[in-house]
């Protein structure tokens, strides 16, 4: 049951509770078998859940898929000093709007997801970074902490188990690059949110200097299912290296845009096409970002034959990313939209890299001279040049993001900035 | 290498090179003791690393991504490539984007010849920018004390903000803003005021974004002479560089000394240079008395001074100063011992406190401002005096037998010294009222002018070259004192400054051994170590 | 003649969701129910449980810049929030989030006021206050106004929703309007991008806006400023 639309062919399993206010509380949330993985956890020692959920084969939600149960192994098993679980609710990739769901409607199933996690990694505290425009997110969220601490559930002596662990919501101030690891944590300690060089990897020095894990909310939100129901239960959906189901965000120009949750391997046409409802009368597929946006450009093409699994999107072109689909119909502007991203990741740049600092603003004033009919046919050359600069070249991910959509579209839409390089016409509208 | 024995050791092959270097070396600092230098701006070896300006990128064979070479330490039998395609291409493209918004205005700019934005791009850069946007503008911003600022230079690799924070301790200086909009800056109007140590920053910027207004449009760097030398302005001896044009001092600039200042010094000593160029100078000696006095050349002048001090009067008493070397010093002690013996005291300015710099301690304004007291002290002379410098010499007036002088200008006596006494030589650089009574006036190099080494507080030995050419016919005092000890029998004029030096191991056994290639540009602590509140344990 | 909003449900407000993702048809839900209005409750101004004291709604925009910082409840809460991390740096942005509770923005001088409490150097706490973008620097208009502009909400007229703020709040990109209503800036995705366009004012996301709807939507707010 997604929001703010449902399909059959939906699987429940993070989505089950929402758009029903009840879930919301912790009585609701115990009505769906809600803190039984987490009791569950604390009899099956740290140890057991680590092998669970790597049974699970669940991997970060976050958008790099990282192998969850495998980056928990590698917190230092010996503690010295407090160890950190950070939930990473910064969402904020263009696209994505799945975290914010999931913190609103179930926020205790976020909350049993970080005290596994802490109890897996012998974490003290659990941050839980909220994104700061989510305020009204936030508020329900910080309700369901309090009413765990209230129920015994967080806080010292967790149950009578021995086992203490604290919970804080923390709440971020504006800032994408913020959801970077490394970034996160820089922040979190109350400095400009800078990313780290790694190494050292957060699990050997991490927030506060200590030993620390991030993980995704829709991570963290399937793990008690897996604790409770066992990690093989888990593999039944999605396919053999993207085991699970994934939630699915889909925007752009489709009849149903929202949140569904599918198994991993789904196929995009059916998620565009029946999922979501397709197109307005008389529309067509003219492209579309299967992962938010800092992947790859998909042309209609490329886009029939896509299964929406780590492997697949990657072998369609792309990456899956955190399954934000963007969906463009023929009334698309491509290089508006490109220009609209590029400007995003100019806007959201750290600054400390070079290559990022200058080359996101540098392409933005290209495409905008481009989309205003001054551009010259050199400048695509200049864009891919300057593109190919950007590329591994920063200490985080952000200025390859910028690049990207640049580079594919110009390799796949090329005749849109000749349109408008060439007779100064726009292909599309919007 | 003495450290393999007790530190483990990678070797590694890089540009083709063996290098051999302690585990846990950098990539970049390996690269450096096999003369390969890779360029960077972020890393500053007194610094930390962010790894943020992206242009020590090497390649490490087998990694998937160049590795940041500041940070990335050398791991046993990896290949690295510093001028692989690979790597060169990158480093073109991230210097294109350093010019994107650079405004080039090298011609305008005091960092030209000097930049390192400017050596990098000629030497790898493209030849053509691609950019045809309009450039991000900051304009220019007033730090305070000497600092000032252009934004539109600067490539945000945060060396200052860090000299700030981790050196200075002082951290007034952050990156305000975020992405392309990033600029250095303070608290608002904050600025630097009463930081002691700010003039570093402006040593560190690797482009014109940090300039002295000092030395704002007063010389080109390519017309700059560097001398390598000492700061003679308190006794922790930084080791400086004289900036010097057309034989004026233009600035001080600190030279590295781990053991010393590191990459500092103070703003203190930094700022006190002007007195190096003063034009009032001593040129000719002469010999008679004020009214009488008669300009001679050196051999007339040196001949008729050691006449009258053959038969020199007794007692000998003598005033010295801490600024002299400790060549002009010894020699100045051998002519003393050659008259029979006598009193040598100096006089020397003691600042009420202290100035360290936290994050290298080591660093400290001293209490002593000037910089040989120690030199003066081992060759058995006395300070007397009050703490500005004057003072305690008020019994000398009636003083009836030989007086010397060497650099003390006498300031606050004036034409009342030395008028009783039966013969008074003094040696300076600079004319004053003391002189007025002294039998022979003989003119000598300033520090600046000439070699020689100061002991500073801890006991480091330490050279410094001539960085201007003297005037007139002034000599190292060194080379006069020892010509009147030769005229009076003693020993021959030692034919080099270093020579002076091994004589003056004769008066002070903590000197012995010592030679000027041991102490080189690095110095040589005394053979007797000498321990003093604030030195290194 | 007053506006029909004033008595009007909000579900019966003439836009297609209004200001809440929720009509769809699919769900029997209020505007309150998904915004879980009751579940949270009224949040007490120390911070309530020292958790969720770092998480509280900063763009309520009081417009009371002189308001002393960190009295009363706020002392209590500042109290609180310092007890959630290792060193008070890690407190700065919750702190700073709550200077501009207080005060509407956080001006050079709470900047200082902050540096003083916390004992982090001045030009720290600005370094980060100017990072993030939700920290206003300057002073904002009554209501904030922020219109996502991004690709999912441009793709479906983010750009049209922007020029009808700006074009029925009589201002320019970022100026406040007259008497200090409005303050109308892009903001960067708000991650509600099934919900095109969103839109942030204050604290509190409307989503589904469209220019027809902009209207109404200031017609309400202005009542609720009066």
């Amino acid at each position: 049951m997604a929001y703010p639309y449902v399909h059959e062919k939906e699987v429940q399993i993070v989505s089950r509770g929402w758009g029903k206010p009840r879930t919301r509380t912790i009585d609701g949330w115990r009505e769906l078998d809600g803190y039984v993985g987490f009791r569950k956890a604390l009899e099956m020692g740290r140890a057991a859940v680590i092998e669970e959920v790597k049974k699970s084969g669940l991997r970060g939600r976050g958008g790099a898929g990282f192998p969850t149960g495998l980056k928990w192994s590698f917190m230092p098993k010996e503690k010295r000093g407090p160890h950190y679980l950070c939930c990473n609710a910064d969402e904020s990739e263009p696209g994505t709007f799945k975290d914010r769901e999931l913190l609103r409607w179930t926020p205790h199933q976020l909350v049993e997801g970080c005290l596994i996690g802490a109890l897996a990694i012998q974490a003290d505290h659990v941050y839980i970074y909220c994104r700061g425009e989510f305020f009204e997110a936030n508020q329900v969220l910080a309700r369901a902490v309090e009413e765990a601490y209230a129920a015994g559930l967080a806080g010292a002596n967790i149950l009578g188990s021995g086992v203490s662990i604290d919970v804080t919501v923390h709440q971020g101030a504006g800032a994408y690059i913020c959801g970077e690891e490394t970034a996160l944590m820089s922040s979190l300690e109350g400095r400009r949110g800078l990313p780290r060089v790694k190494p050292p990897f957060p699990a050997a020095v991490g927030a506060f200097g200590r030993p620390t894990t991030i993980n995704n909310v829709e991570t963290l939100c399937a793990i008690p299912h897996i604790v409770r129901n066992g990690g093989e239960w888990y593999r039944q959906w999605g396919t053999e290296k993207s085991p699970g189901t994934k939630l699915f965000c889909v925007s752009g120009h489709v009849r149903r845009p929202g949140n569904y949750e599918l198994p991993l391997g789904f196929p995009m046409n059916e998620l565009i096409y029946d999922v979501c409802g397709g197109f307005e009368e008389g529309r067509k597929l003219k492209a579309v970002i299967p992962g938010g946006a800092s992947v790859p450009i998909l042309s209609a093409d490329e886009c029939l034959a896509c299964c929406l699994d780590y492997e697949g999107v990657q072998k369609s072109g792309s990456m899956l990313g955190c399954a934000s689909v963007i969906v463009m119909d023929d009334r698309t502007n491509i290089v508006k939209q490109v220009r609209r991203m590029v400007e995003f990741f100019a806007h959201e740049s750290c600054g400390q890299c070079t290559p990022c600092r200058e080359g996101t603003t540098w392409l933005s004033r290209i495409l905008r001279r481009i989309e205003g009919g001054k551009g010259t046919e050199e400048d695509l050359e200049t864009l891919l040049a300057l593109g190919t600069q950007m590329t591994a070249t920063t200490i985080c991910v952000l200025s390859d993001s910028a690049a990207v959509p640049v580079a594919s579209s110009i390799q796949k839409f090329r005749d849109d900035y000749l349109a408008l390089i060439r007779r100064g016409e726009a292909v599309g509208v919007v | 290498m003495s450290e393999s024995a007790t530190k483990p050791m990678v070797t590694a092959t890089l540009d083709g090179r063996t290098v051999t270097v302690p585990k846990g070396t950098t990539i970049l600092q390996a690269a450096e003791t096999v003369g390969v230098w890779v360029p960077h701006y972020c890393y500053h070896p007194g610094l930390s690393s962010p790894a943020q300006c992206r242009l020590c990128l090497v390649e490490v064979q087998g990694a998937p991504k160049l590795a940041p070479s500041c940070v990335t330490e050398l791991q046993e039998g990896q290949v690295v490539h510093t001028e692989s395609p690979k790597a060169k291409e990158m480093r073109q493209g991230v210097l294109e984007f350093y010019l994107a918004n650079h405004p080039l205005d090298c011609p305008v700019c005091d960092q030209s010849g000097e930049c390192k934005l400017q050596d990098y791009v000629h030497a790898e850069g493209r030849v053509h920018g691609r950019s045809r946007e309009p450039k991000r503008g900051f304009g220019r911003d007033d730090y305070g004390r000497d600092v000032l600022f252009y934004g539109d230079r600067c490539g945000r690799c945060t060396r200052c903000v860090r000299f700030m924070d981790e050196v200075a301790k002082d951290p007034r200086l952050t990156v305000v803003e975020r992405g392309n909009r990033s600029v250095i800056d303070t608290f608002f109007e904050e600025g630097l005021q009463g930081s002691a140590f700010a003039g570093n920053i402006v040593d560190i910027c690797p482009v014109g974004a940090l300039v002295s207004k000092d030395f704002l449009h007063k010389a080109r760097a390519w017309d700059l002479d560097h001398s390598p030398s000492v700061c003679p302005n308190c006794s922790q001896g930084c080791n400086i560089d004289l900036h010097v044009r057309d034989d004026v001092v233009q600035r001080l600039r600190p030279r590295a000394n781990l053991e010393v200042n590191h990459h500092w010094m103070c703003d203190y000593g930094r700022h006190r240079y002007e007195w190096m160029n003063r034009q009032d100078r001593i040129e000719v000696p002469v010999v008679g008395s004020s009214a009488d006095g008669v300009a001679l050349e050196w051999g007339l002048a040196l001949r008729q001074v050691a006449d009258r001090l053959a038969n020199a009067p007794q007692p000998v008493m003598a005033v010295a100063s801490a600024s002299s070397s400790n060549e002009d010093l010894g020699a100045l002690a051998h002519l003393v011992r050659a008259l029979g013996g006598g009193e040598i005291v100096f006089r020397s300015e003691r600042a009420e406190k202290e100035i360290p710099l936290p994050g290298f301690p080591t660093l400290t304004r001293r209490y002593d401002l000037v910089p040989n007291r120690m030199g003066a002290e081992i060759l058995g002379m006395t300070r007397v005096g009050k703490d500005d410098g004057t003072g305690g010499l008020e019994g000398w007036a009636a003083h009836r037998g030989t007086l010397l002088v060497l650099g003390d200008e006498l300031r606050d006596v004036g034409v009342d010294f030395g008028p009783s006494a039966g013969l008074y030589v003094y040696l300076g650089s600079y004319p004053t009222p003391a002189a007025s009574s002294a039998h022979a006036v003989l003119p000598v190099t300033t520090f600046a002018e000439g070699e020689g080494t100061f002991a500073n507080v801890e006991g480091r030995v330490q050279r410094f070259w001539p960085g201007v050419r003297p005037p007139g016919l002034a000599r190292p005092a060194w080379l006069v004192l020892a010509a009147l000890v030769e005229r009076l029998g003693g020993a021959a004029v030692p034919e080099s400054a270093e020579a002076a030096f091994l004589r003056v191991a004769e008066l002070a056994p903590e000197l012995q051994g010592l030679t000027y290639e041991a102490i080189g540009t690095q110095g040589a602590l005394l053979n007797e170590p000498v321990a003093l509140p604030g030195s290194r344990s | 003649m007053s506006s029909p909003l004033d008595s009007a449900r909000p579900s019966e407000i003439p836009f297609r969701n209004p200001g809440w993702a929720g009509n769809t048809g699919q769900f029997e839900l209020t505007e309150a129910e998904v915004r879980g209005d009751e579940y949270i409750g009224a949040r007490a101004l120390d911070g309530g449980h020292p958790s969720g004291a770092p998480a509280f709604p900063f763009m309520l925009v009081e417009r009371n810049p002189d308001a002393p910082l960190f009295e009363g409840p706020y002392k209590t809460r500042f109290e609180k929030i310092l007890t959630r991390y290792p060193d008070v740096q890690g407190a700065l942005i919750p702190v700073l989030a709550l200077a501009q509770e207080v005060r509407g923005h956080v001006s050079p001088s709470t900047l200082q006021e902050i540096a003083q409490l916390t004992g982090i150097p001045e030009a720290e706490v600005r370094g980060v206050a100017s990072f993030y973008t939700m920290l206003n620097k300057r002073p904002v208009g009554r209501f904030l106004i922020q219109v996502c502009t991004n690709i999912s909400c441009n793709l479906c007229g983010g750009d049209e929703v922007l020029h009808a703020f700006l074009e029925y709040t009589g201002t320019e990109l970022g100026e406040t309007s007259e008497g200090g209503v409005f303050t109308v800036t892009e903001v960067e995705c708000l991650a509600a991008c099934g919900f095109p366009t969103a839109v942030q004012i204050n604290s509190r996301y409307y989503e589904n806006v469209t220019p027809a709807g902009v209207p109404a939507l200031l017609d309400r707010l202005r009542t609720e400023a009066r």
